[in-house]
């Protein structure tokens, strides 16, 4: 009974126990009643042996059966049916599941197969998971995330600050100033040259393949890297190369020479015969092509022939491997400066900067002691000429219209009035080097009184009894000159420009004015007559010859305390009867005794000038005998000059 | 053991004739079986001992093709021998086999080859007749039926070539 409820479970499936489960019953529930009568008999007999009742005769339908049933399994029935009930409601049969699946998996969870079968499930509900709502995954991993972040970050930075630190290391080295020296020389930048020789790298691999089969020729290998059968790897590597040769047009007689998966490197440097192929991790600088490129030329030009024939015996090539080592040597070895000695070097190049720069120092001071003593110099050079400049202005004449140094050079310009003092000489006088002065001056004509007094003074040049003075606006002339001279300056003072100082000649007196002029017109109203061709005078006139006489010498008394030089002159003439040069003479002769008469007199001859004027003067112009007469004279002409 | 002398040899043959199997089985393999389908071959080793010397067979498995016009030819370059192989139960893969070593002929020339008649355990299927073969053997060719599965007539053909192509 119960073998035929439990028996199918051996079903393989979890799946199909359910569904078997859940199959409604084939058979209306209920026993097989003939069996059941069959089994109740013999035990009826073997109870009572003479139990004669044949099972045969039990009814189809009999209600005793079915309460002995309930009897003896009614509860089981019960708890079937409980059971059942539960496995045909989803919802409490997943209540039911879910009590004990926690445990079935810990139960399970050592068996590996849990893991395969729930792998693509998870999977699944993972990527699921992401496309609803990526930040679900990324709160869950963050905690894990973060930190390999931070990490991977963190060994980035001290690997830049290696690098630095490598960079400063070798700044003040002996092999940095040689690598500086190196960058100068080929015109790369110092880090250039630095990455250059601090880049970290090794040549893991070279292998040495003949490119048309494709077959190792000669293979060497660092000590600590790991790869797979080289032989292998060479034919797949020209392979690859022949794949990419193939796929893409125009790499004809290229193949591939650099292939980089993450920090391995495959360069390949392609011979006639045979190629170089290297595998480098990190990053080698770009003079490693030409390394390689030199080792495989040599190698070709070494066994030219025997790689021409190469048929796949690499027996031959085993002393190849000495070049294939030059090449795997290659790499940037770990710095050594753990066993660093003293640091002597930087140590002298200290001294020598402290060496410099004490001296430097030591200039410096000096130069600045120069350098204030020059402030100080220059100082009083612009002190100097502020004071030329300011007495130059000053000066009348002078307008400064600039006035300033420029380029160490002092310049000065403007207008100066030709009588104003000369710039140059007071700059002398000021003590400043007249070639540190640029100056240009034009000339103007100034009206300060003293340069128009300067002017008249030149242009009317006074008698020594003239005197000329500013007073205020004016000038004034003041003492005695002759009538000519005060005429002229009259006119020149009428001549000076407006605006400017006038000329005042109220204080000068004419000096043929007053008792000089008196006596001159005395002796100038005298004649000496002269009777028809006689050069002495006339009988008779010894009395004005006297008068004559005494008023001359008061004329000469009188100028000289008058300090006035007076000259007379006397001129003889004659009537216009007879020969012209004759009567020249005739006048001279006349002039000439009149001179000696008042010489004889007393008078000063030097005092007395004669001429002849001969007819050329008449007094009268009448041709009759007392006109003729008349003109027969000596006459006298009075001349006062100032003394020279 | 990595021998001094090596040879280039190509497994060639129709689309699978269970080349890749043989190679699988009886060979040092290193590159997966991606390479077939991505770079188009797929470079396996074979050391075969001879009487006096061992040599390195380096295997290209070219992938598969029943078209041979769409064979990289650039791989046979330098082979110093190849290995046809067909499928005993398609007649059809002897065709393209036959076809293969005429173009490789035309193109590289006579070299030492040999034709493997694979899949011989499915002896109720074969349908490649003997006299077909006896034919080809005729003519020179060097054929051995083999079975990737049980391993019979592999190693006896790579020593063949071997011997072929060293000598």
């Amino acid at each position: 009974m119960g073998a035929q409820l439990i028996g199918p479970a051996v079903s393989t499936s979890a799946a199909a126990t359910l569904e078997w489960l859940f199959r409604p019953l084939s058979r209306e529930p209920g026993i097989d009643r003939e069996a059941l009568a069959g089994l109740l008999v013999e035990l009826a007999r073997n109870v009572e042996p003479q139990f004669g009742a044949e099972p045969n005769g039990v009814r189809p339908i009999d209600p005793r059966l079915e309460q002995l049933r309930n009897l003896l399994v009614g509860r089981e029935i019960e708890v079937l049916s409980r059971l059942r009930k539960v496995l045909e409601d989803p919802e409490q049969l997943a209540i039911a599941v879910g009590r004990v699946l926690p445990a079935a998996v810990a139960q399970v969870s050592s068996d590996a197969r849990l893991g395969e079968v729930l792998a693509p499930t998870l999977e699944k509900a993972t990527q699921s998971s992401i496309r609803s709502d990526p930040r679900t995954l990324l709160n869950i991993l963050y905690p894990l995330i973060v930190p390999a972040i931070r990490k991977s970050i963190g060994e980035t930075i001290d690997e830049t600050f290696q690098s630095l630190n490598e960079s400063l290391k070798h700044s003040l080295t002996w092999r940095g100033l040689k690598w500086r020296w190196e960058a100068w020389r080929t015109g790369v930048s110092f880090a250039e040259v630095v990455l250059k020789h601090t880049l970290v790298y090794q040549v893991e691999h070279v292998f040495l393949i003949h490119r048309h089969t494709g077959l190792l020729i000669s293979h060497v290998a660092a000590a600590n890297a790991v790869g797979q059968d080289p032989q292998l790897v060479s034919s797949m590597l020209v392979a690859i190369q022949d794949f990419v040769r193939d796929s893409f047009s125009g790499a004809d007689q290229q193949g591939l020479d650099t292939a980089r998966l993450g920090d391995l490197l495959l360069w390949s440097e392609p011979g006639p015969f045979a190629m170089l192929v290297a595998v480098i991790r990190g990053n080698p600088p770009e003079g490693l092509h030409e390394t390689l490129r030199d080792v495989l030329s040599r190698i070709h030009d070494e066994r030219r022939h025997a790689l021409e024939s190469f048929d796949g015996d690499s027996s031959g090539f085993a002393d190849l491997e000495a070049n294939l080592r030059e090449c795997v040597a290659l790499g940037q070895r770990a710095q050594i400066s753990a066993k660093r000695g003293f640091p002597w070097f930087v140590a002298l190049v200290g001294l020598v900067l402290l060496a410099l720069g004490g001296l430097g120092g030591w200039r410096w001071w000096q130069n600045e002691q120069a350098w204030e003593h020059a402030q100080q110099l220059e100082a009083g050079k612009r002190r100097t000429w502020d004071g030329y400049v300011a007495q130059l202005r000053a000066e009348p004449g002078i307008v400064i219209t600039e006035a300033e140094q420029r380029d160490g050079k002092f310049v000065i310009s403007g207008l100066r009035d030709p009588l104003a003092i000369d710039p140059q000489l007071l700059l002398h006088q000021a003590g400043i080097d007249p070639t540190s002065v640029a100056s240009l001056w034009k000339s103007y004509q100034g009206l300060e009184p003293t340069f128009v007094l300067v002017r008249l003074q030149r242009s009317l040049d006074p008698p020594p009894s003239v005197t000329l003075e500013v007073e205020g606006d004016r000038i004034v002339a003041r003492g005695s000159a002759a009538s000519t001279w005060i005429d002229r300056a009259r006119v020149a003072g009428r001549r000076l420009p407006a605006g400017g100082p006038s000329l005042d000649l109220s204080h000068v007196h004419d000096i043929n004015e007053g008792a000089i002029g008196k006596l001159s017109e005395a002796i100038q109203s005298h004649e000496i007559h002269f009777n028809f061709n006689q050069s002495l005078p006339t009988v008779g006139q010894d009395a004005i010859l006297d008068q004559l006489a005494k008023e001359l010498t008061d004329l000469e008394s009188l100028a000289s305390r008058l300090r006035l030089t007076a000259r007379v002159m006397l001129t003889g003439h004659s009537d216009d009867a007879g020969n012209g040069t004759f009567n020249l003479s005739l006048s001279l002769a006349r002039a000439e005794a009149v001179r000696a008469l008042l010489k004889k007199r007393g008078v000063d001859p030097d005092l007395l000038a004669v001429r002849g004027a001969g007819q050329l003067e008449p007094l009268e112009t009448a041709s009759s005998e007392a006109a003729r007469s008349a003109n027969r004279r000596v006459s006298f002409k009075v001349g006062i000059e100032e003394q020279q | 053991m990595t021998a001094t002398l090596q040879k280039k040899i190509c497994m060639l043959g129709a689309f699978s004739v269970g080349k890749t199997s043989l190679v699988k089985r009886f060979v040092e393999s290193v590159f997966s079986e991606t390479y077939l389908t991505t770079v188009g071959v797929k470079i396996d080793k074979k050391t075969v001992d001879l009487s006096n010397l061992t040599v390195s067979l380096i295997l290209w498995d070219l992938a598969g093709e029943d078209d041979i016009s769409s064979l990289r030819m650039s791989y046979l370059r330098g082979s110093a021998g190849y290995v046809l192989v067909a499928d005993g139960t398609r007649p059809s893969t002897l065709e393209v086999a036959m076809s293969l070593r005429r173009r490789v002929e035309t193109d590289f020339g006579p070299l030492p080859f040999v034709l493997l008649l694979n899949k011989n355990d499915l002896r109720e299927e074969w349908a490649v007749r003997d006299e077909e073969v006896q034919d080809l053997q005729q003519s020179g060719w060097w054929v051995r039926s083999t079975s990737a599965r049980t391993g019979e007539g592999v190693d006896d053909a790579f020593g063949t070539l071997a011997e072929r192509v060293v000598r």
